[in-house]
């Protein structure tokens, strides 16, 4: 694990949006508590409206949980707050440099448990789900949540809940009105498809979804406040953006690839909730561009020219999260593009639409159409206009057991790859985090041979 | 008649109104799917209501993982090995993709695409409230659109509203057929044949009642009395016979294959009062409330609408219905909410049997079983 935690400690832009991420329990509370804030549970990337409302707080469900955190990395969060996060970061790097025995083992092991701690506490709401009524047969993501909710929910006002093409998904939205007093339920439903006037009932229902919103709230929808959001929002995904475009794809990294793919696994985690506070967020990004940029230029981090570029998708719904280390270990370089490639990192277009809601509703619709798509052909069509853009030299697919919906079309994608891209292609079977890493190190291994 | 003979005279119906020149749409059987516009437009509707085996499920491992539902996979099995008795599968002209759940969009895109049937689209929203139902409108319009453009002619509304009519009494006289005392396997096998056949099975049903006086339907089972949700029990599947034998006997179907399809009856108001026959189908969608597929309120509804047949049935017979929750192995919509549905309906008094199959011969004894020991419960 070494080799990440050597790199991480550099950027002190993913020091702090590791730390937000962990620490969301702590801010949550300050906010509902102190600040009398509400919290909005939310799932996929899906938190935008709630920002429309500054005394609403999105979240996703597992940053209410306590995290087991080393307790450095508590210490440096306190230290960050006096001496600021990029000095904490140096100072990191410095100690690293001199390879101070234990203090060295320490900032690996920080490391180590930001990455373990978020994937241990899934392992752990897995088994909650399980034990609260969710059959065995679901995947990963539906069984985790749903036991994050059943911990966690009584926290929230309320859930937004938006209906996707995932029948699962909707029943398990549905589901968690069986936990215990349960929080209120904000549906917005998304049209499958976009005809006739489907985007007007689409922007209908994200209105009706509002005045749930401002009734939690208790202001009133201010447009002006959700446009400036969209406006970071949209920050945020051109940041996100470009670390895949402009920086993923050059030949030389900032860090190591390893690391690299690291950083796409919190992004893309963090991704959902903005780390509940979206301007906090979008400075990070912005820091972490500029510190990518200038180890670049300043010729630190990796040559990976060499190194074939692996795409590894879906995670969101679980995966193998060792499998990128596996496949720098076998000379290849992963990286995870999810939200990416079902078009969720596309723009929010204020700028060519003037009510913020009716822009989101494209938005959406543009991301249900042409990027999660309501079959199978739509679908392998963005993997592979995904893979074709970022250059990918082979895909591994995670097959999650359980997932009848973005799991389900490996076949289908697996013969386009070869056709259209002339790429290999192999399928992960996924069933809980650390199960069965030797088949994975085996089946990767053979895979990898491929690129010799 | 059993079901070779049943399938073989399908074959013939099918052939000889392709004969006619009708061109025939199938797709798998759940709800929501409008029949009555195919109808108008002059196509025969083909239900797939087949259940599975383990040939069916292996052939479709090269399309889909073995975790998608049973039901799914053994549709896709069916064309890939097309045996003899389903060769009426080649007449298929169309094949409708459309959302009943997610796996039901899989496996009609699979069939159309790997088996060579231009796939027609009908995508149902996952909520009903204003807007979905203003959505389900559009969808209705654009499948009318397709058809149109196949058939070179526009349907009229008033062919429409007169198979509206069509099956509106063909689903009344199920209706009453549904009371009938007879065994629940006589029951299952006229509904399965009646919903695959459509309104073209009416003179049937008509006669098989005026065959039956009252003196000849039996009217009293020494067998414990089971009601069954969730999903059908499709033509060749043995479990109805596993329930006979284990001591029961299905007085009431409460899935696609039963109540949810022959409930489904526009009132007479109704049909005179709406002139638009496309509104009459969307306020058709916004009265199901039984059905599996929308969200949020299934599992509320659900409840409410058994405890209310339970309670009936308890009032006018003064027995107990058991009920077996039927869950086809990794069913999105069956499977999910299954334990609360248990859970619930037990702290009501009601005696729950979640049963969980795929359609392997490997698990009968296990389901012999479980149907014996919970019916030995009752
Ligand atoms: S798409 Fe698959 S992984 Fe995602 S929620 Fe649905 S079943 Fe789970
Ligand atoms: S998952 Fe359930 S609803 Fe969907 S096709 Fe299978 S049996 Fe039907």
């Amino acid at each position: 694990m070494s080799l990440i935690a050597d790199e991480i400690v550099r950027f002190s832009s993913v020091l702090r949006i590791s730390y937000n991420l962990l620490t969301g329990r702590d801010y949550l509370k300050r906010k509902k508590f102190r600040e009398k804030k509400k919290l909005i549970s939310i799932a996929l990337p899906f938190s935008d409206l709630v920002y429309g409302f500054p005394n609403l707080v999105p979240t996703f469900p597992i940053r209410m949980h306590t995290f087991e955190m080393h307790k450095y990395l508590t210490y440096l969060g306190s230290a960050s707050r006096i001496f600021g996060w990029k000095n904490v970061s140096n100072f990191l790097g410095i100690i690293k440099n001199l390879n101070i025995g234990d203090v060295n083992k320490i900032i690996d092991e920080i490391i180590n448990d930001v990455i373990d701690a978020v994937n241990n506490k899934y392992n752990e709401m897995y088994e909650l789900g399980i034990e609260n009524g969710v059959p065995t047969d679901f995947c990963y993501g539906i069984k985790s949540l749903y036991g994050m909710h059943v911990s966690k929910g009584k926290n929230v006002e309320a859930n937004l809940n938006y209906t996707i093409r995932c029948s699962a998904w909707n029943k398990y939205l549905e589901s968690l009105k069986t936990i215990e007093n349960p929080a209120k339920q904000i549906w917005i439903d998304i049209p499958p498809r976009n005809i006739g006037n489907a985007l007007e009932l689409l922007t209908e229902n994200l209105y009706d979804g509002i005045r749930e919103l401002e009734k939690i709230s208790g202001n009133n929808y201010d447009r002006n406040i959700l446009r400036n959001h969209f406006q970071v929002a949209n920050e945020i995904r051109n940041y996100y953006k470009t670390i895949l475009y402009d920086i993923s794809t050059l030949g030389f990294y900032p860090c190591n690839p390893a690391t690299f793919s690291e950083i796409l696994v919190i992004l893309n985690n963090s991704f959902q909730d903005y780390n509940s506070n979206a301007i906090r967020y979008r400075d990070n990004m912005a820091s972490l561009v500029k510190e990518m940029k200038e180890r670049i230029r300043n010729k630190i981090g990796m040559d990976v020219s060499k190194m074939p570029r692996i795409l590894i998708t879906p995670m969101f719904g679980g995966w193998e999260p060792k499998s990128h280390e596996i496949i720098y270990e076998l000379g290849g370089r992963a990286f995870y593009a999810d939200w990416d490639i079902l078009l969720l990192l596309e723009e929010i277009p204020i700028t060519k639409i003037s009510d913020p809601v009716e822009a989101y509703a494209h938005y959406l619709m543009n991301a249900t159409k042409n990027g999660i798509g309501c079959d199978n052909d739509t679908l392998t069509d963005s993997y592979l206009r995904l893979a074709r853009n970022l250059r990918a030299d082979g895909l591994v697919f995670i097959q999650v057991f359980g997932c009848h919906s973005i799991s389900n079309c490996y076949a289908m994608l697996k013969d386009k790859l070869r056709r259209e891209l002339e790429i290999p292609s192999i399928a992960l079977n996924f069933n809980r985090i650390g199960e069965n890493i030797e088949q994975v190190k085996t089946r990767l291994g053979a895979f990898m041979e491929m690129f010799n | 008649m059993d079901n070779l003979e049943l399938l073989s005279d399908y074959s013939s119906f099918l052939r000889e109104k392709k004969e006619e020149g009708k061109k025939i749409i199938g797709f798998i059987s759940h709800d929501n799917i409008p029949e009555e516009l195919f109808d108008a437009a002059g196509f025969i509707p083909l239900r797939l209501l087949f259940a599975g085996n383990d040939e069916f499920m292996d052939a479709s491992h090269d399309y889909l993982p073995p975790s998608t539902c049973a039901f799914a996979q053994s549709c896709i099995g069916l064309f890939s090995l097309k045996p003899n008795q389903y060769e009426f599968l080649d007449l298929i002209d169309y094949f409708i993709v459309s959302n009943h759940c997610v796996s039901d969009i899989c496996a009609s895109e699979i069939i159309s695409k790997r088996f060579d049937i231009p796939r027609l689209n009908f995508y149902i929203p996952y909520t009903n409230n204003e807007n979905s139902i203003k959505y389900f409108k559009l969808e209705l319009l654009e499948l009318k659109k397709q058809l149109e453009e196949i058939n070179g002619k526009e349907i009229k509304d008033e062919n429409l509203k007169e198979s509206i009519k069509k099956y509106n009494s063909f689903k009344r006289k199920l209706l009453d057929f549904s009371f009938l005392n007879i065994s629940g396997s006589e029951k299952l096998k006229i509904l399965q044949k009646a919903i695959l056949y459509g309104p073209f099975f009416l003179p049937e049903l008509e006669s098989f009642f005026e065959q039956r006086s009252d003196n000849e339907i039996q009217t009293s089972f020494n067998s414990k009395e089971v009601l069954l949700t969730g999903g059908s029990i499709f033509i060749n599947d043995p479990l109805i016979d596993l329930v006979e034998e284990g001591g029961g006997n299905i007085t009431f179907f409460d899935s696609w294959i039963g109540n949810n399809y022959y409930s489904q009856i526009i009132a007479n108001d109704i049909l005179d009062s709406i002139k638009n026959p496309y509104d009459i189908l969307v306020h058709r969608f916004k009265n199901n409330n039984f059905g599996d597929h929308s969200v949020p309120n299934f599992l509320e509804n659900k409840i409410l609408q058994l405890e209310k047949i339970y309670q009936d049935h308890l009032k006018k017979t003064g027995r107990k219905l058991g009920i077996i929750n039927h869950i086809i192995k990794f069913c999105d919509h069956i499977s999910l909410l299954s334990s609360h549905l248990k859970n619930r309906l037990q702290e009501k008094g009601i005696q729950v049997l979640n049963l969980e199959r795929d359609y392997s011969r490997a698990i009968r004894g296990q389901l012999s079983t479980r149907i014996e020991a919970f019916l030995e419960m009752i």
